[in-house]
């Protein structure tokens, strides 16, 4: 019993293995070097492309570390080529065989031999404390106080006013994280994580370190729980958008109650890399999708995040802010759909299309640099912009008078696919994040008839039943 | 005894006598020598201004860099200047810098290699990021009610000091290896004060102007003025 709990007692980091630094390299050159560089400073042919750049090996600075000094643990590097860095380019490099990543920490340390000199020491956390109302409450208070919101924004969304002067120790821009979304932290989401990252800070990027930054040790994991509070429990992503039926009218305004009360469908959106200009590093990875329809109109109310409300000033690299729901120009039955990347010269889209200063249109696509605005259009639509957050309502009719748009019936599995630009990360024009085509179904109106079904066929049943009764009763 | 005593003391004070007098450029004696530094710079005056965003009340609205500082008379400010040569006594020459206005005050110090002494004296979040190679790089976030913090630089370097809250902020401590050094005020000047006597090579240092050189003799209670002029 004993020696089970010894084995379970041992920290992770004791289980880390020697690697081989030769059989590391052959592996490093293979997987690593084209973005990380053959001499590990970070210059591979494919760092220009990405954001974050990749980790320059030669200095020896590390993100991710669980050490109480500069240098990062075997198993805390070992963590990082299994788990890759969310958010980031780095996949998971899972796939290897373990002795593989195992040798390749080994062949890493070794183009900053020098610092790895220095042995690791553990980082030690205060004593944990658990999630709780109380807990959270503080944290909230220690973020004012030791103003996180300065980077992070009021809410988290990585809006706040520091935002575009951050740069990280090689000089290139960095954004904060945004805390809505735990899934995307680098380094893991566990609470033991973020505590560690608090603690710690970032090496090599703005974050700095709050464990001796706290008005007490315990802030550190009320700090934790109060992020975790920040986001949702879990991403829960969509397969299906509902279109709640409704009948009374419609609010225009984002912020009106009936929004809170419909379910909000998350789509996960990924970068445009099919044609050029590819966007491979995009701003907008999620939307949040709620949708009613009465007698009369179909209504969409979109929420996104995006830390900049920007306008168009090109020679800055600046575009609007964009969004926008594409359709077949008609819902025909079966699977056959456009091209799901704004149609193609056979067959056109159809988008409700937002864009920041500009409003609602409708528009029909042949491909992403073919959209021609429908005449006579119908949508109206209004957003609001708060705290790092897109909140949108873009309104159609139900039916179309024409063919170039798709009339919206019950119970029709209807192809939908999504479209968003960050015009303040640069994005316009083909260099959007994007989903392929999903349903988006009206569930059937409610009509009154389930309140009269159910008590005249309960009726029916008793008349039948006493019916029945009374004829035994007679030949008895 | 009391003749014991007597002696004992003056040997004492003999021994006293020759540590002090072993001991070279001892604080306040006058066995070392004065520099007086003139440090000039004839280009014009380097300066960038931007639009604060934030803390506007404790910032200000607009930021100024002062890259270089130019005086009366053409004098350079906020240039080290420091004898790399002198051997001296481990005189320890603690700085103090305070994060005041949103600016590193003073914009340069130097000190001997031990304790900073960090202050925040906004009422805001700042964060010490520093920029070293032979030190420790620090990145701590220092908010409002944490009004000092002592970190430590022990090895002698150039050490760039910035707020990643306020990318404006700037500063240099100049850690130097010996307690032989000035930095100049407005008007260019710096006294370096009981240097050891004998031949060594003045430095100075300017963080965008760069290094140059002069010889110098200091001679034993004598004071020695030296110009030199920085080159971009």
């Amino acid at each position: 019993m004993l020696i089970v709990l010894a084995l379970v007692a041992v920290p992770s980091w004791v289980g880390a293995q020697a690697g081989d630094a030769g059989a590391g390299k052959a592996v490093y050159e293979r997987r690593c070097a084209g973005c990380h560089g053959d001499k590990g400073d970070g210059k591979g042919p494919a760092a220009e492309l990405l954001s974050p750049r990749p980790r320059d090996f030669t200095t020896g600075i590390y993100k991710i570390r669980t050490t109480a000094n500069k240098v990062p643990s075997d198993q805390d590097l070992f963590r990082t080529i299994t788990e890759g860095m969310a958010g980031t380019s780095m996949p998971s490099w899972a796939v290897l065989p373990e002795r593989d990543r195992w040798n390749l920490v080994a062949y890493i340390k070794t183009f900053a031999a020098e610092k790895f000199k220095e042995a690791p020491k553990k980082l030690e956390l205060p004593k944990e404390v658990a999630s709780s109302a109380e807990s959270i409450k503080r944290g909230k208070e220690m973020f004012e106080a030791i103003e996180c919101h300065k980077c992070h924004g009021a809410e988290g969304r990585a809006d706040g006013p520091s935002r575009a002067e951050l740069k990280d120790e090689w000089g290139y821009p960095i954004a904060p994280a945004n805390l809505t979304k735990w899934w995307n932290f680098r380094g893991g989401s566990s609470r033991a994580d973020i505590a560690t990252r608090l603690a710690n800070g970032i090496l090599g990027t703005p974050m700095p370190t709050f464990l001796d930054s706290v008005e007490k040790p315990d802030d550190i994991w009320h700090l934790t729980n109060y992020i975790l509070s920040l986001g949702p429990e879990s991403p829960q992503y969509a397969t299906l958008v509902t279109v709640t039926a409704v009948s009374d009218a419609i609010p225009d305004d984002p912020n009106a109650a009936l929004w809170t009360k419909l379910v909000a469908n998350r789509i996960s959106l990924m970068g445009q890399v099919i044609v050029d200009p590819r966007n491979f590093n995009p701003a907008i990875d999620l939307v949040s999708v709620r949708a009613a329809y009465n007698d009369r109109e179909i209504a969409f109310h979109l929420t996104w995040d995006d830390p900049t409300q920007s306008v168009d000033e090109p020679a800055k690299k600046l575009y609007t802010d964009a969004i926008a729901l594409q359709f077949p120009p008609q819902i025909a039955a079966g699977t056959e759909r456009p091209y799901f990347l704004m149609g193609d010269a056979s067959d056109a889209v159809y988008l409700l299309r937002w864009e920041s200063g500009k409003g609602v249109m409708e528009a029909t696509a042949n491909g992403p640099t073919k959209i021609v605005a429908i005449a006579g259009a119908e949508a109206t639509g209004k957003a609001v912009y708060a705290n790092g957050q897109y909140r949108l309502v873009i309104k159609r009719p139900l039916v179309s008078k024409d063919p170039t748009r798709p009339t919206f019936r019950p119970a029709v599995f209807t192809p939908v696919a999504f479209q968003a630009w960050d015009g303040g990360a640069g994005e316009t024009g083909p260099r959007m994040s994007l989903t392929s085509w999903y349903y988006l179904r009206l569930e059937e109106p409610q009509s009154n008839r389930r309140f009269v079904i159910p008590p005249v066929v309960a009726i029916l049943t008793v008349a039948v039943m006493l019916l029945v009764v009374r004829a035994a009763n007679k030949r008895a | 005894m009391r003749k014991a005593i007597g002696a004992f003391l003056a040997i004492a004070l003999v021994a006293g006598v020759a540590v002090v007098a072993h001991r070279p450029g001892p604080a306040g004696a006058q066995g070392g020598g004065t520099i007086e530094a003139a440090v000039t710079y004839a280009g014009a005056p380097m300066v960038e201004k931007l639009k604060v965003n934030k803390d506007t009340e404790k910032c200000g609205t607009e930021a100024v860099i002062e890259k270089v500082v130019v005086g009366a008379n053409k004098g350079l400010a906020n240039a080290v200047v420091s004898v790399p040569g002198a051997k001296g006594a481990a005189k320890a020459v603690k700085a103090t810098v305070d994060q005041h206005g949103c600016k590193f005050v003073p914009h340069v110090t130097a000190m001997t290699p031990g304790e900073l002494e960090l202050k925040n004296s906004d009422d805001i979040l700042h964060n010490i990021h520093t920029y070293s190679t032979a030190n420790p790089s620090i990145n701590k976030a220092q908010p409002k009610f944490k009004k000092v913090m002592t970190e430590k630089l022990e090895k002698p370097e150039i050490v760039k000091l910035t707020c990643d809250v306020h990318s404006w902020m700037l500063g240099w401590v100049a850690v130097m290896p010996n307690p032989f050094f000035g930095v100049t005020d407005a008007n260019g000047s710096a006294k370096i004060e009981n240097v050891p006597p004998g031949k060594y090579t003045l430095e100075a240092w300017h963080e965008t102007l760069g290094k140059q050189t002069k010889d110098v003799e200091v001679k034993a209670g004598q004071t020695t003025k030296v110009a030199i002029e920085m080159k971009k």
